[in-house]
Parts: C-alpha cells; structure tokens; sequence
C-alpha cells in the first residue's frame, strides 16, 4: 500500500489541510527531500524506503510534471483546488443518477486511487493511493472520529471555522495522523 | 431509520459520563453570572444562552456524527426529530424528550421534556419577572440551532413553557425554516 496525500476540505470549499507523503519524481529547482514528510511507502515484506522504491515513478504527481513553471506553493493549492472541484462533480453526478443518498467513493486511473469520505456536517475527506489498496473510506472515517473530532474540534482554542487552515495544523493532530497512517502502513506491509 | 433503531443506537452508543451534580452545578452558576452581567435584563440572558449554546451546538455535532456513527443524512425532518430525542439528547444528557405536537407539514415539532438534568435544584429568583422572562435552560435552543444549521438545516427554536415557571411541561418548539443548499466552490476566473 502506498498513500501519495491526503487532503480536507471544509463545507467553504476550502481546503483546510493537506499532506504530502511522496516527493513529486523531480520539479526542477525544488528540494523536494526537505519540502516533504518521509514518504509513506510499503511494499509487502519490504520495509519503509522512499528513494529506490519502484512505486515512485508511477506516482500521480508525474501526470502533473508538464506545469513544472509554477511554484510549488502555487501548484499544490492548484492541486487541491483542481481535487476539490472533481469530486464535488463526482459527487453531484452520483447523486443525480443514483439518488440523494448514493455516494461517491472512489476513482481509479493507470495511476492513482483517490479515495473520498463526506461526513453529514460537509467535511470532505480526500486520499490519493497506489491503484492496488482497498477503500479507505473506513481509514478516513477512523480519522474524522478519532483526530478530527478528539484533537481539532474539541481543541477549545481552535476556531469553530477553520478560514485558511487555522487549527487544524495542531501538533496533536499532525503527530496522530502520521501515527495511524505508519500503523496502518506497517500493519499492511507485514502481511 | 425506524424509531426503534434510532432509540437502540442511543442506548448503545456508549460514552464516559460526567456527575449530574458537577454539570447542573456549573451551568447553574453560568446562568447566575450571566443575570448579575446583564443586571437581570432577562431577555439579554435569554439570548446569551442561546447563543453560548449555538457556538458549542457548532462543535457538538462533530461530536455526534462520531459518536452515533452516522453514515448518512435523514431523509426527512420528521427523520430528524427522532434522531434528536433519541440519539443525540440521550447521548449527552441521557434523557429521551418526546416528540409531540408536529404541524400537518411536517416542518414543526415540539420535544416535551420530562425531565430536565440542567434544571435539578433549581428555583427562578422570586423578583416578579424571572418567572416570566427567565428561560432557564435556553441554551439547549442554541446547540439545536447551531448542530442543526452544520447539517444543513436552519431552524428556529424556543421554549415555550417551563416547569421552572409553574407550568406542568418543559416544551421547546422546532421549527425547520430552510435546507441550506451546498456551498460551491468559487468560479475560477
């Protein structure tokens, strides 16, 4: 199993937080090594490795490789304006052809999977995996239950809107969802 | 969802609990500090209950959709009232109000409390107007307000009787105003 990022959206539209786990393959200019979190990466048996890891290439930031210009900055609130907007379609199409209370889940290129899980207070929950991993829908569940509501919302300092990302970046937060999503990656490569 | 499966999914969510006393207490001592900020200007109380309640209303139904494992919406508002009563106020204060007097459009509800955790000990000041001003515990009007609103739903909520006050019930009337409609995302130029 392999997670490329993970992204929230709040019911603004906004993305109030992301995460990257796997260094885009090579943006000119860019320090991607310092830039990113040590890649989440498993293969069964094989233990945590980010550089040699064959997965890398079929890595979906290679699709974007051709806006190479734009800043990183730039381009990774593209990115997540451009997942925003794709799912939110998804999602309305499924609806209109499925009824109210069908749901989108998930989608799968040559690629990547992305994975998508919507609470009822219109928190949008989006992942980026390797084709091959099975829903995450549960994962993203875990997580709105467990660090979502125990870290974020029930932080009293933290803002009930989140403009911007403001309290989501909390040290609880980051340290448990890096935690569950080691767990979860080491708990499947041992298989 | 069937009233029987949303009372078992009240009875089975199980949480930590808190002691009543330690609750009733300190909300008791809020509502007392709040009538001596606002030199008993009852009406000003009611509406700062309201709103404390609408700002943890916004918070609390993260909460809930965690806790009663929600993975859908109602379909309905009458849907809506029976998770209420018996979902979310057993889980947070372990009481089941009833559900009465609903308008032939479906679209009005009354939650007949027959018993009130955050009234216990309680007496209205003997000042003439308490009685008639004072909604004690108006701020459960502002967390359905508030949890109801990130759920898409505007609502209007008040009590309007109180055995506080003398009356024989604990009514809080529900009205559902509007379906919010989903935000989009901003056009890109």
């Amino acid at each position: 199993m392999v997670i490329y990022s993970f992204y929230i959206f709040d019911r603004h539209t906004e993305c109030i937080y992301s995460k990257t786990w796997l260094p885009p393959p090579s943006v000119p200019g860019a320090t991607p090594q310092q830039q990113y979190d040590a890649p989440m990466i498993s293969t069964t048996g094989a233990a945590v490795n980010s550089a040699s890891d064959p997965h890398q290439h079929s890595n979906p930031n290679a699709l974007r490789s051709g806006r190479s210009a734009v800043s990183a900055a730039n381009k990774a609130s593209d990115d997540a304006k451009l997942i925003f907007g794709t799912v939110f379609s998804l999602r309305n199409m499924v609806r209109k052809l499925g009824g109210e209370d069908d749901a989108f889940i998930s989608y799968r290129t040559a690629q990547y999977k992305l994975h998508y899980y919507e609470t009822a207070s219109n928190l949008r929950f989006v992942m980026l995996t390797d084709t091959g991993t099975l829903s995450m829908r549960n994962v993203m569940h875990q997580i709105y239950i467990n660090l979502w509501c125990e870290y974020v919302v029930k932080n009293p300092l933290s803002p009930v809107e989140h403009k911007g990302g403001a309290g989501v970046r909390n040290e609880l937060f980051e340290l448990g969802l890096n935690q569950f999503i080691t767990g979860l990656i080491g708990r499947t490569g041992s298989q | 969802m069937s009233a029987s499966k949303a009372s078992r999914l009240g009875e089975e969510t199980r949480i930590e609990k808190v002691n009543a006393e330690l609750v009733v207490l300190t909300y008791g001592t809020i509502v007392a500090q709040i009538c001596k900020d606002f030199e008993k200007d009852y009406s000003q109380v009611n509406k700062q209950l309201d709103k404390m309640g609408y700002n943890i209303g916004l918070r609390l139904i993260e909460d809930y959709l965690a806790k009663s494992n929600t993975m859908r919406r109602c379909s309905n508002f009458r849907e809506t009232a029976e998770m209420i009563a018996k979902v979310g106020f057993k889980i947070f204060l372990n009481v089941t109000p009833t559900i009465t007097n609903w308008t032939s459009d479906s679209k009005q509800f009354s939650l007949v409390f027959d018993e009130n955790p955050l009234a216990d000990f309680v007496e209205l000041p003997d000042d003439g107007r308490a009685q008639d001003e004072l909604w004690f515990s108006n701020i459960l009007c502002g967390v359905l307000r508030g949890a109801l609103e990130m759920v898409q739903m505007q609502v209007e909520t008040h009590f309007i009787s109180d055995v506080l006050r003398g009356n024989d019930t604990t009514e809080m009337r529900v009205t559902l105003v509007r379906y919010i409609d989903d935000e989009l995302p901003p056009e890109d130029d």
